[in-house]
Order: structure tokens, then C-alpha cells, then sequence
């Protein structure tokens, strides 16, 4: 019996995202897509593709490509790491729906959105990704929007800078297809790569073109915008590495590095720089998520081999902390009018377990050691000071922004007029949610050799770039 | 493997007496474990002296490709000095917490025996990653210690304050890490360069409160004599122990008087303010700052003994002095001996606090003697102040009492005779002999001039705003403004016209970088 790759990881999920969309009940829908969400994970991890297994006298053999309408979508064995990845951080926000109230869409529709990013990766020829990747944009729409309420700026705001994105790559492509034919014509390939540089900048949210993030988090359920700021981007970055490590003159080109290093060090900076200023815990982590964007940026501009294991043990952390800080700002959220310091004053006596949580997270972007986030940003800062020390001082100040951002937030949350006791008032799911989510940020943060189990053959997923 | 011996028992008292407090919380054996595991410990330090170079490597974290330190601890003569400070102090704060009002805290004694058991691996710590997670560590631990223990939401700003220092400082030793990893090989505290060697002194110094002087638990805690005692000493010596790991010469000329000045600067302050605190639990903080500055005084003139020495100094004779609260007349005379240590004469244990190394501007001196005489004054005043007898106390516990001020003492002396580099050394005996003639001229003068009498409680802190005050307000008005500047930024780009500003930030950052592209 023969089973195409894409079938399971990409249509299966997609079906039954759209079959989980008429279910209501909150816990079979939280249950039920995290277990199948691990179970995807699991196979992706453990079940060979492209090669025959015997199951009880049944030949079973999973066959990496999909042939339709013309195009291929293919799921080689070495991204089967990625898929783990990306199923098991889903299977995070699954179970952690659980917890949250208003967060019953996001199973059903998160189930479509990954079917679509993970048929953006898998596609060919590659340049259809971009419309997966777009049709993904307006799947998510329904997960930001209440049908009480009119849909916030952000909202409209994401939707028009994501949906800018794709125009640019479109054109990109096919400049590249004609640099590809006649590689001597140096205006064309210029004209090629300014146009990737916009698609990218407009999809990744770059400097200055995300002002639509922190909109977002202030208008929306933050669960649900932890959930997209976290699958958007990895997969935008994984769609970036692949066009870096398909065309070598792109790669070589001194000035590419230059372009991902400023435009990292700006987001990181930048990030930083509002993180330390802002009044509001849900932009903080706004500010946070576009930082951990500049980190991979910057990864990515170092151009080498080291660059991409950098990159790749920065998604566990940055799944983790997404999952961990949006979790504690719902948690938050429910109890106070809004998430302005004004207003959070002294929760953190009736949440304790989830404004700890907020301030780990926040550290955790901000390279704190022991957690998460700290093993993948001390390589980036060792290997960025062996490249450039001012682009290395510039990370070290960003990163300071972002240390503020975590301090400030402790000190909104803890110092208040009056103290009537410390009372968890975090339900038991909630409790255990977030226990075990501060727990796996310190195993991350001690042990990242922990992670290197998924990690491993991620590289293997670029032809050059990863060997 | 000792390192690990030491630690594993303090952390094995903590964890039963914990789970006996949570499970059996009325049982009155968690004394009695915690003071059997300080006192295991303290024995397997001793340990340690016959094998004082062992190193102890982990393995190195995955992908190798990336990471070219592995955690990695050391029990060398500087770090078990430290360790035996360290513990020796823990030992003795479970020793004398018997006539504390409070006794029975099963809470605060396993906090203190976890906080010890960090502060080894801290002084045991081999390279700056494995000192970086160490802070780490002790910072959260402290950090939740202090909101645990502080009822007040009130003064945890002190603590949040203390928790940002403490991770500032930790920056900076990754800054370093980073700094020294641009000459391409894996950095550690043997390959100082003088690029480097300015930043772990700063890194030391804000652990601290030096450079920048900031005093981050000015107010008042709750945390007084026991539990506070091993918070503040423990968190000190565990960002003290970098000092004695600078090496001589590693730190930038370009930088050292500026180094200089500041910390000197600080010294001043700090022995001023501990010599006019009115009791020696307000002047704590000043302490810390007072004999951290000539600490850090030491390891710039290259004389890493004396950090150590001043360091151990700052533990042992602060220890002492803090959690002495009994008027018992012989015991008070034993204080003399905490003096002793402070004093850098022969055989002492900061003999070479004033060792002759690196030579200094003259006039530097003055000040420099001027801080030592201070904080040895206000020792000297604080050991001889009158104590108020608890006349509640079985006799038992007083017993119990002395043994943990004499175990103090006795480490004091017996580490300015025995062990380690800066044990018995005449040092510098022009500078022991101007600051003891100095020191016992004052403590005369004391009681007839105004000026050196100790100003009343509420005016530590006074309402007036002093030099330090106002260079806090300049920072919080150039925070204020810039939190304008930024909201007036954040409105224009999401407000109605944000798209349009969008496009021409893009535009401008276009021909910004196009134009400075290689």
C-alpha cells in the first residue's frame, strides 16, 4: 500500500481542520488536535518516507510526492524534522486551548493554516508557495475577527502588509527564472533580488513594516496571535533559507549579507528598543516576537554552515516562549480590564504562575541564561563579534531593550498599593499548563543538547547552505 | 567531584527540609538535618583543600559545532577559600537563628542551604558561560526568595531593582564572552585579554553595587540578621569570586584610571555611610559596597589575593558582625578577632589587601586608606555597641549560639595563617600601621565629634536629595522623555497616515543602505 507524503501531512489536515470547524465543545476539540497533532509529529519523526515498512505483513510505503494540476507538492525524508517541529509547537497550542476561553477556532483553522505553510514549503516549482502562503494569510483572518465586533486596524493592517507580500515574490520569481537563463545580466538580477528583499520584508515584517504586530496584540485574543506570529514566520524564514540556498549567486552575494545583518540588528534593535519603553504586556510581547524575527535574520546573515544550526535551535525556543507568553497573557487577560500596566497592577498575587511565566518568556528573548532562548543567542553573539564587534554591540543593546522590557513587566505586575496575599487563582489546567511550560523553557535553557534529537538533520533540508 | 559532593549535600539538607515542612511542618527535626548538612558540607570543603587544583568538566553542550565551552568547575586554592566562606557562614546562621524571635523558619533554612549550595558552584565556576548560568540561577532564586519573604509589594521594588542590576551584570559577562570569542578561540577566565579584562570587572562591580554606585536594598527589610545575612553575603561572594579571576595586567590601560576613580569614589561613600549608619543591619548595604570597592581596588592594581582577601573579609567579619545579637561579654571581646581580619595587619586575613603590586597615583592613596579606616571604625563601633539580653533564652541555645560566632571567628583566623596565596603574609605594613593608628585615632574621637556620630535611622536615607539621588532623576527624566519621544513615533506609523510613513522609511532605509553597502 502506497500513501503520499502530502496526503498526510498536508490534506488530512487540512480536511479535518475544516470537518473540527462545526465542533464546539471546547475539550474534545483541545484533545482531539493536540493528540493528532502529536501523532503527525510522531509519524513525521519515526515513519521513513520513500522507503517500505512491514506492518503486520502489510507493506506500507509512504512516497514523497503528489502530483496536481501539473504541479508537485513533495515532502522529502529530510524535512521530515521540520514537520516534527512544526505538528509538535501546534499540538502546544492545541492543548493549551484547553485552558483559554474564546480559542475553540483555533484548532480547525490552525489545522488549514499549517496545511497550507507546510504545502508552501513542499511545493513545486517553488514560486507557488507564495500563494499558499497568502491563502494561509486569509485562513487566519476568521481566527483574529469576533462576528460581534468589527475587526480591529491590526487586523486590517496584517492583512494588507502579508497580502503585499506576495505581488513582490510572484515577480521575484519570475525575474529569477530569467536570471537563471541569462546569468551575465547584472540589472535583471538586481532588479530580482530588490523585489525578493520587499516580498521578504513585507512577509517577515521588517523594519519598518510591522506596525500591524503590536496592533494585533493589543486588539486580538493574544493566544490566537502568539499562534500566527510564531507559524508565520517560521515558515517565511524556512521559504527564505530555501531561495538563499537555491540560487548561489543570491548566496555569495556580500551584499545579501550585509542587507539580512542590518535588517536583523534593526529588528532587534528596534524590538528592543519599544520593549524597554512600552506600557502594554501583550506589545511587549509584540515587540519580543518581532526581536526573535531580527535573531533569525541575523543567523541567517552569517552565511555559513554555523549560521544555519543557529537558526534552527532558535524555532524550539521561539515555539516554546511564543507558546508559554501568549498562554500567560490570556491568562491575565481574563482577569483584568486590559493589559496596560495601569491596569495589571498587583496580578501577579492572583496569577503567580502566569505573570511568571510573561517574565521568563520575556527573559528568554532577551538571552537570559538557563532558559530557552539563551543557548541559540550566545552562539549567534560569538559568531556575529567574530564577523563584526559593532554588529555584536548592536545585538548586545537590543537585547538589553528586551531584558528592560521583562524587568518593567515584573514591576507592573508585583509593586501595588495594596498586597492582600498571595492566591493562585489559575485554574488547575491552567496551573499545570504553565508549570510544565516553565519547566521545558529551563530544560531548553540547560540542556539544549535536549532538542538535538529534532534538530539534528534539520540542516539537511538545504542542499548547501546545511552542509 | 568534591565540588559536587558539597553541593549535593546542601542541596539533598535543603530538599528534606523542605518536604519535612510541607509534609510534617510541626516537626522539629528540620533544625537538626539542616545544621547536620551545613555541617557535612563545611567537613567535605576540607576535603577539597587536599586536592586543590581538580577540575570537573560536563559535557560540552550540542551542537559541539557551536559551543566551545562546557560547564566546567574548579576547587582551587581561591575557590575553596571562598567555598569555606561561604559555608562556614551558612553553618553559622543555623547555628545562631536558635535565639532569633523566629526561630522555627524550616522556609528560610533550607533557603539558605540552597542558596549556599549555588554560591559554591558559583565560586567553583571555571568559564564565563558556566559563572553565566550560576547568576543565572542565584538571581531567580534570590528574586523569588525576596517575594516569598517580603510581605510589602512596596519593597519589592528593591528587589526588582537588585534582579535588574544583577542581570545587567550578567550582559556585560557575556558581552565579554562575546568581546573575547572575536580572537577566535573559545574564551575563559585563563585567556583574559586586556580587551576583556575591563568588562568582567564591570560585570563584577554592578553584581556588586560598585560601578555604577547604586544601592538597589537601601530601604529596609524584613530579611534582617539570619536568612538576609546569607541573601546578601551569598550573592555577594558569588560575583566577588570574578574579581580573583581577573589576571593581572588583562585590563585596559586606556581604562584604568577612570576604573580607578569610580571605585574609589565608591569606597568613600560606602565607608562614610557605614561609619554614620546608626545600627549595622542599615549599614549592611554599605558594607557591601565599602569592602566591594577595595575588592575591586585589588584586582586592579593585579593583586588577586587581596580581592580574595577582602572578598573572604567581606563574609566572614560582615557574617559575624551581622548575626551577632547576644550581650555576651567574651563573645563581644571575640569580636576583636573579625577587627583582627579587617585590619591588614601581619597575619591577618586581608594582609595582602594593601600587598604592593601594580603602583597607583599617590595621591590615591589617601581616600583609598581614608574608605579602610571608615569601614574599620564603624566595625569597631558596631561590635562595642550595647546589645539587649534575651532573657527568654534556655541555656542551650546560647550554647548553640557561640558555636556558630566562634566558627566564624575561627575560619578568620585561621585562613590569615593557613591554605591559600594570601595566608600568612606581612603585606603592606605602612599602609596596616596608617590605617590602624587612623582607626583607633577615630574610634577615640567618635563620641566628641559631631560629624562622626551616627545619624538617626529615618536620615540614612535622607529626604534631602543627594548627588546620587539626582543622577537617578537625570536617568528617569531622560527615560521619561525618550517613552514620549517613542509613543509620538508609535501614534504616527499606527495611526491613519502609518502606511504612508512606512513607505517612506522604506525608501529612506533603501537608499540608506544602498549607499553603505559593500
Amino acid at each position: 500500500m502506497t500513501i503520499t507524503a502530502p496526503t498526510i501531512w498536508i490534506f488530512f489536515p487540512i480536511l479535518l481542520g475544516g470537518s473540527l470547524a462545526f465542533v464546539r465543545n471546547r475539550k474534545f476539540l483541545s484533545y482531539f488536535s493536540a493528540t493528532v497533532a502529536v501523532l503527525l509529529a510522531l509519524m513525521a519523526q519515526f515513519v521513513p518516507i520513500d522507503k517500505a515498512l512491514l506492518i503486520g505483513g502489510i507493506s506500507l510505503k509512504i512516497s514523497p510526492s503528489f502530483a496536481i494540476l501539473g504541479r508537485a507538492l513533495t515532502i522529502a525524508s529530510t524535512e521530515g524534522a521540520l514537520l516534527t517541529l512544526i505538528y509538535g509547537g501546534a499540538a502546544l497550542w492545541f492543548f493549551g486551548s484547553l485552558a483559554i476561553y474564546n480559542t475553540t477556532q483555533i484548532a480547525p483553522l490552525g489545522f488549514i493554516v499549517i496545511g497550507l505553510l507546510v504545502a508552501s514549503v513542499a511545493v513545486q516549482p517553488f514560486l507557488y508557495a507564495a500563494l499558499f502562503i497568502q491563502l494561509a494569510i486569509l485562513i487566519s483572518v476568521p481566527m483574529l475577527v469576533s462576528l460581534s465586533q468589527p475587526p480591529g486596524k491590526g487586523v486590517l493592517r496584517f492583512l494588507i502588509y502579508q497580502t503585499l507580500a506576495m505581488p513582490f515574490i510572484l515577480m521575484a520569481g519570475w525575474l529569477l527564472a530569467g536570471v537563471e537563463a541569462s546569468p551575465g545580466d547584472l540589472a535583471l538580477a538586481v532588479q530580482a533580488a530588490s523585489m525578493l528583499g520587499l516580498g521578504f520584508a513585507f512577509l517577515l515584517a521588517i523594519f519598518p513594516l510591522y506596525s500591524w504586530i503590536p496592533m494585533l496584540m493589543e486588539d486580538s485574543h493574544p493566544f490566537i496571535v502568539g499562534f500566527l506570529l510564531w507559524i508565520l514566520p517560521t515558515m517565511a524564514l524556512i521559504f527564505l533559507t530555501g531561495f538563499l540556498d537555491r540560487y548561489s549567486w543570491l548566496r555569495t552575494s556580500p551584499q545579501l549579507a550585509f542587507a539580512l545583518r542590518a535588517a536583523g540588528l534593526l529588528m532587534i534593535v528596534s524590538g528592543g528598543f519599544w520593549a524597554a519603553l512600552e506600557r502594554h504586556l501583550g506589545r511587549i510581547m509584540a515587540f519580543g516576537v518581532i526581536a526573535e524575527t531580527g535573531f533569525s535574520l541575523l543567523a541567517l546573515s552569517l552565511n555559513t554552515s554555523a549560521g544555519i544550526l543557529i537558526l534552527f535551535l532558535l524555532i524550539p525556543a521561539r515555539t516554546l516562549t511564543s507558546a508559554l507568553w501568549s498562554f500567560g497573557l490570556s491568562v491575565i487577560r481574563n482577569r483584568v480590564k486590559t493589559m496596560r500596566f495601569s491596569d495589571v497592577r498587583g496580578v501577579l498575587y492572583d496569577a503567580p504562575l502566569a505573570g511568571a511565566a510573561i517574565v521568563l518568556a520575556t527573559l528568554s528573548t532577551g538571552a537570559f541564561p538557563l532558559l530557552a532562548g539563551f543557548p541559540p543567542r550566545l552562539a549567534l553573539w560569538q559568531n556575529l563579534a567574530s564577523v563584526s564587534s559593532s554588529a555584536a554591540l548592536w545585538m548586545g543593546i537590543g537585547i538589553l531593550g528586551l531584558l528592560m522590557g521583562a524587568i518593567r513587566s515584573l514591576a507592573a505586575m508585583s509593586i501595588t498599593e495594596e498586597f492582600t496575599g498571595w492566591s493562585s487563582q489559575e485554574s488547575l489546567p491552567q496551573r499545570l499548563i504553565l508549570g510544565l511550560g516553565m519547566l521545558g523553557l529551563f530544560i531548553l535553557g540547560t540542556f539544549p543538547r535536549s532538542a538535538q534529537f529534532f534538530l539534528s538533520d534539520l540542516p539537511l533540508m538545504f542542499e548547501r547552505l546545511g552542509r | 567531584m568534591f565540588v559536587f559532593v558539597t553541593v549535593g549535600i546542601l542541596l539533598f539538607a535543603a530538599t528534606a527540609v523542605l518536604l519535612l515542612w510541607i509534609f510534617l511542618p510541626t516537626h522539629r527535626a528540620a533544625w537538626l538535618i539542616a545544621i547536620s548538612g551545613g555541617a557535612l558540607a563545611l567537613v567535605s570543603v576540607f576535603i577539597w583543600l587536599a586536592n586543590p587544583s581538580a577540575q570537573i568538566q560536563l559535557p560540552a553542550w550540542q551542537p559541539a559545532a557551536l559551543f566551545g565551552q562546557s560547564l566546567t568547575f574548579t576547587s582551587d586554592l581561591f575557590a575553596s577559600t571562598f567555598a569555606l566562606s561561604i559555608v562556614a557562614l551558612s553553618l553559622s546562621i543555623l547555628f545562631t537563628a536558635v535565639v532569633r524571635d523566629n526561630f522555627f523558619n524550616p522556609l528560610a533554612w533550607a533557603g539558605n542551604l540552597a542558596l549556599t549550595a549555588l554560591g559554591v558552584l558559583a565560586v567553583t565556576a571555571d568559564n564565563l558561560l558556566t559563572l553565566a548560568l550560576i547568576w543565572a540561577a542565584f538571581d531567580l532564586t534570590e528574586l523569588i526568595i525576596q517575594f516569598r519573604f517580603v510581605e510589602d509589594p512596596k519593597r519589592t521594588e528593591g528587589a526588582i531593582t537588585a534582579f535588574a542590576f544583577h542581570a545587567l551584570g550578567i550582559l556585560v559577562l557575556l558581552w565579554a564572552d562575546a568581546a573575547g570569542a572575536t580572537g577566535g578561540d573559545s574564551f575563559n577566565f585563563h585567556s583574559t585579554t586586556s580587551q576583556t579584562g575591563a568588562y568582567l570587572l564591570i560585570a563584577a562591580g554592578l553584581r556588586i553595587g560598585v560601578l555604577p554606585l547604586h544601592l538597589p536594598y537601601a530601604g529596609d527589610s524584613p530579611l534582617r540578621r539570619g536568612f538576609g545575612t546569607a541573601l546578601r553575603m551569598t550573592s555577594a561572594a558569588s560575583s566577588l569570586i570574578l574579581l580573583a579571576r581577573i589576571p593581572a595586567g588583562s585590563i585596559a590601560a586606556a581604562f584604568e584610571p577612570y576604573l580607578l576613580a569610580f571605585t574609589t569614589l565608591a569606597a568613600v561613600y560606602g565607608g562614610w555611610m557605614w561609619l554614620r549608619a546608626p545600627d549595622e543591619l542599615t549599614g549592611r548595604p554599605f558594607w557591601l559596597i565599602g569592602i566591594g570597592s577595595l575588592a575591586v581596588i585589588a584586582t586592579l592594581r593585579g593583586n588577586l589575593a587581596g580581592a580574595a582577601a577582602w572578598s573572604c573579609a567581606l563574609i566572614l567579619c560582615g557574617g559575624v558582625l551581622f548575626l551577632s545579637s547576644e550581650p555576651q561579654r567574651w563573645l563581644t571581646r571575640g569580636l576583636w578577632v573579625g577587627a583582627f581580619g579587617l585590619s591588614s595587619l601581619p597575619f591577618s586575613l586581608t594582609a595582602s589587601g594593601w600587598a604592593n603590586t601594580t603602583p597607583i597615583f599617590f595621591l590615591l592613596w589617601i581616600p583609598l586608606l581614608l574608605a579602610h579606616v571608615m569601614l574599620l571604625t564603624g566595625f569597631i563601633r558596631y561590635i562595642s555597641h550595647t546589645r539587649i539580653r534575651n532573657e527568654d533564652q534556655p541555656a542551650w541555645a546560647k550554647n548553640v549560639y557561640s558555636i556558630g560566632i566562634l566558627l566564624l571567628l575561627t575560619i578568620n583566623l585561621l585562613l590569615g595563617f593557613f591554605n591559600w596565596s594570601a595566608s600568612f603574609q606581612t603585606g603592606n605594613l605602612t599602609a596596616s600601621l596608617i590605617v590602624s593608628f587612623l582607626t583607633f585615632t577615630l574610634v577615640r574621637f567618635t563620641p566628641r565629634l559631631r560629624i562622626l556620630n551616627p545619624v538617626r535611622a529615618h536620615w540614612v536615607r535622607p529626604t534631602a536629595s543627594t548627588w546620587l539621588d539626582w543622577s537617578y532623576q537625570i536617568m528617569q527624566t531622560i527615560y521619561k522623555q525618550t517613552s514620549r519621544a517613542s509613543a509620538v513615533l508609535t501614534t504616527m506609523l499606527e495611526g491613519e497616515s502609518g502606511i504612508m510613513w512606512m513607505l517612506i522609511f522604506v525608501a529612506f532605509l533603501i537608499s540608506f543602505f544602498a549607499q553603505n553597502a559593500p
